[in-house]
């Protein structure tokens, strides 16, 4: 996944400017250091205390799921209260932590339960500074104030991470809505069909073109219908869009039949001085799929009245 | 979408040119058009929203109002843009004149589809389009 264009996740360059923000200096980078004896010592206890209680409710015990995978959560959660106490908060740190973001979401674990679940650590962590006679009281502070900065950090890139890979999901989607809507199909042996529905961007006309093209020369299609019964108005620009594909069309030796004209289109492409003269239009699918019958010269018929 | 008589929408990207569509056919639609004129109204809508986004650099809004008058409903639209201006507004409403490599229709063909159309240009400044178009009131 390439973070470097997403609008959501910063990159290392901005996440510094973050730490500048939250004023995390070295002071803070050594506060968070005193606790790393101590963390070495007492990880295993943490993370065992925090599993339980996560073990306690069935919404967050449905993301930990058998045994082998709790294993793996549990050294992975170790590991993260070393790096937190690492005392380097670097670039490794940074990509560490886009990356338990990103894993997050994959997981589909709610950004709820991932705050909750710091709060809790939270409150496992904090009576541990205060309690420790090795600190006093101005070293728990600093110690507790750098912790808080660090956790900011982390949650401000995991949650950065969740939006970004929703973003994702979102433009992927619009794309396949993008697909979706301009089928090309063959109604007939020698006659492929186009339904527009909603306006014709340079988008989008880009994309139909190329579908359109390809499966008149794939079916080896003479006629092709493109209706416009779903297109709710038609400006110059869709116009020269139309105009442009038709004569990509007739490049290919292949005939255009435009479909669903209706009144008011008619009306407006009149007003608009838009000239459509030289091409066939109908004002429905049925009587242009007649006209492509007829250039084909294919005869339907009625049995039942033969 | 809520309905409103009078509004504004900014034109900054493509997707506005659809947004500025749509609030435009609800409220015409809403305000009693028949579909001949909700049609012609949306396609000058597009048209000039469009000329903002490909002539002024992305920078511009559109601005809408329902208006009442004995028996009649019309609809005034201005669209503003901070772009580079026209040169010569009586030559851009020519039929087939472009600068964008287009059809070079759109400003007469708004013209047509519209009752009143009105041009205010300046270099370097930007230019505002005003229209309007008037129905029966239902």
């Amino acid at each position: 996944m390439n973070h470097s264009n997403s609008k959501y996740i910063s990159n290392f360059k901005s996440w510094a400017e973050q730490k500048r923000f939250l004023n995390f200096t070295d002071e803070d980078a050594e506060f968070l250091k005193k606790l790393h004896p101590f963390a070495i010592e007492y990880a295993d206890t943490f993370v065992e205390k925090l599993y339980d209680h996560l073990l306690k409710f069935p919404d967050t015990k449905r993301f930990l799921g058998d045994e082998k995978m709790l294993m793996r959560l549990k050294l992975a959660q170790k590991a993260y209260f070393m790096d937190l106490t690492s005392g380097e908060y670097g670039e490794e740190y940074f990509k560490s932590r886009i990356k338990v973001g990103i894993t997050h979401q994959r997981i589909g674990l709610p950004p709820r339960v991932y705050m909750s679940t710091y709060c809790y650590y939270m409150q496992l962590i904090i009576p541990q500074i205060y309690g420790n006679p090795t600190f006093d009281f101005e070293t728990a502070n600093g110690i507790f104030l750098a912790l808080h900065k660090i956790i900011n950090l982390d949650q401000e890139l995991a949650i950065s991470a969740y939006i970004h890979a929703t973003d994702e999901v979102i433009s992927r989607q619009t794309e396949e809505i993008l697909e979706m809507s301009t089928p090309v199909i063959q109604i007939w042996e020698g006659v492929v069909a186009a339904p527009i529905i909603g306006m014709l961007d340079s988008s989008r006309t880009q994309q139909f073109m190329e579908r359109l093209l390809e499966t008149i020369v794939a079916t080896n299609s003479p006629v092709a219908l493109i209706d416009i019964t779903g297109v709710p108005q038609i400006d110059t620009a869709t116009a020269q869009h139309l105009i442009d594909t038709i004569n990509a069309v007739k490049l290919l030796g292949s005939q255009v039949i435009i479909t669903g004209v209706r009144p008011v289109i008619a009306q407006t492409l009149v007003h608009l001085g838009i000239d459509l003269s030289g091409i066939i239009t109908r004002p429905t699918m049925a009587s242009g799929l007649k006209v492509a019958l007829d250039t084909l010269s294919i005869k339907v018929v009625d049995t039942s009245k033969a | 979408m809520a309905t409103e008589e009078t509004g504004e929408h900014p034109i900054k990207s493509e997707g506005d040119i659809v947004t500025c569509r749509k609030l435009i056919r609800t409220a015409a639609v809403a305000a009693g058009f028949g579909m001949t004129d909700v049609t012609r109204i949306v396609t000058a809508v597009s048209e000039l929203a469009r000329n903002v986004y490909v002539h002024s650099g992305s920078d511009g809004v559109m601005r809408w109002e329902i208006l009442y008058q004995s028996g009649k409903v019309g609809i005034q639209l201005e669209f503003e843009d901070y772009g580079k201006g026209i040169p010569d507004v009586d030559q851009a409403m020519e039929v087939g004149f472009t600068t964008a490599g287009t059809m070079g229709m759109g400003l007469s063909g708004v013209k047509r589809l519209m009752d009143e159309m009105n041009i205010k240009s300046e270099i370097g400044v930007g230019t505002t389009i005003t229209i309007e178009k008037w129905g029966r009131a239902k």
